[in-house]
């Protein structure tokens, strides 16, 4: 018996790691201002609504390889309450990545949308 | 269960183990930070919930430690490989050799010899004051938080340290300061610096850089001189007459024409060979500073 949960677990996976990126960018990118982690990570909340796709502390890692690959920049500002916090920015090349990338995501969605239609 | 913010960091970081130390350090601020936001913003909206159940939802939505753990390993083994990669070039030795010139790692091992003299005397003069006084004050009352004060700016100069030797050397270091407890005395915060061996560590760096920074400038004079003047040899005989060696007022020496390519070959090859040197200078004194400055 094939165990469809587990599968299912896997393709979420295999898909968030593209996604992941493509949505921290654009997040960024329609923001003006920086945003640090938890900001972002609530706002990802109020978009998913009550299906959620990712755990939050999967972001963290992702917004350290996009700041590593210079498509983000952060620095870090104390805060009134507790720790200190990172602010992540979008860079110029950032915003020439993510147009780039949201023109292949809607050429993917459009034709994983036909594969699935059949059409 | 998870019973707080502490006994979920313990667990993610006995989840990391085996991971690069800085990884492991941004992995726990990361957790740190955003727990706190989530438990502090769900306990303003739902204030009947009781602590456990905050923190057990909160971390239901952050991922437990092994799956947060996953995250960060997952995301470090599809990053890290690009430096292991560079190293993997099949060139012949002699390519290799003056293929260092293209190496940004090579330079930035140079530019930081350079800065270390610079560093290296500020942090030995500021590790001794601070010693000194802190020790000598400690008779009067305000000895304890001039201590405190001095420990604070050791761990800060050793996060800036760790940015150069990330920076220069390309060995990652952590990007932000750990986070110590909140809301603690300040006298039980200086008792936990001190009783820190990182603390003591990156003091003892302040005082090796001194050493090492003076090592370095000496080398990096020495033979940039040494090199420049070989080359140069040529010029100076040719177009400005002057015997380049001189014993006494009247033994000068001068260097046969034929000579001239060995002699500025022998300027070139001492300045690569130095640059491949300052690579690995570089990488080692980057494990040093990783072994000293990063808390594991």
């Amino acid at each position: 018996m094939v165990d469809t949960s587990t599968l299912t677990k896997k393709f979420q996976k295999e898909m968030n790691a593209g996604i992941a990126s493509l949505v921290l960018l654009s997040v960024l990118d329609n923001n003006r201002k920086p945003m640090y982690g938890y900001q972002i990570a609530k706002l990802l909340e109020e978009y998913s609504g009550d299906a959620s796709f990712m755990k939050q502390g999967a972001l963290y890692p992702v917004l350290h390889s996009l700041e590593n690959s210079g498509l983000l920049e952060s620095k870090v500002e104390p805060s009134v309450s507790g720790p200190p916090r990172r602010y992540y920015a979008i860079t110029s090349e950032g915003r020439e990545t993510v147009s780039i990338w949201q023109g292949v995501w809607k050429q993917m969605k459009s034709f994983v949308d036909k594969a699935i239609k059949g059409a | 269960m998870i019973k707080s913010i502490e006994e979920y960091l313990d667990l993610l970081k006995t989840e990391l183990q085996g991971s690069d130390a800085a990884t492991v350090q941004d992995a726990l601020a990361d957790a740190e930070g955003h727990l706190r936001d989530a438990l502090a913003n769900l306990r303003e909206k739902q204030p009947l919930v009781s602590e456990e159940e905050a923190l057990n939802y909160v971390i239901e939505q952050y991922g437990s430690p092994a799956e947060t753990a996953a995250a960060y390993a997952e995301v470090e083994r599809r990053t890290v490989p690009q430096l292991a990669r560079e190293n993997q070039n099949t060139e012949s030795a002699v390519a290799r050799f003056f293929g260092v010139y293209t190496d940004a790692r090579a330079w930035g091992s140079v530019l930081y010899m350079l800065i270390a003299f610079v560093t290296g005397t500020f942090y030995f003069s500021w590790a001794v004051t601070g010693l000194a006084t802190s020790i000598s004050f400690a008779l009067f009352i305000f000895g304890l938080p001039f201590a405190l004060l001095f420990f604070l700016s050791v761990r800060g100069l050793a996060l800036l340290e760790g940015r150069l030797v990330e920076g220069l050397l390309g060995v990652r270091m952590p990007r932000r300061p750990l986070f110590t407890q909140q809301n603690l005395k300040w006298l039980d915060r200086l008792k936990e610096l001190a009783m820190d061996r990182h603390t003591w560590f990156s003091i003892l760096y302040m005082f090796i850089q001194f050493v090492l920074g003076t090592v370095y400038f000496v080398l990096f004079t020495t033979i940039l001189s040494l090199s420049l003047s070989f080359i140069a040899i040529p010029f100076i005989q040719e177009f400005l007459l002057i015997a380049p060696i001189q014993w006494t007022d009247e033994i000068r020496y001068s260097f046969p024409t034929w000579s001239y390519p060995l002699v500025v070959l022998g300027g070139v090859m001492l300045w690569t060979t130095f640059m491949n040197l300052a690579r690995g200078i570089g990488q080692l004194h980057g494990r040093m500073a990783k072994a000293m400055l990063v808390t594991d």
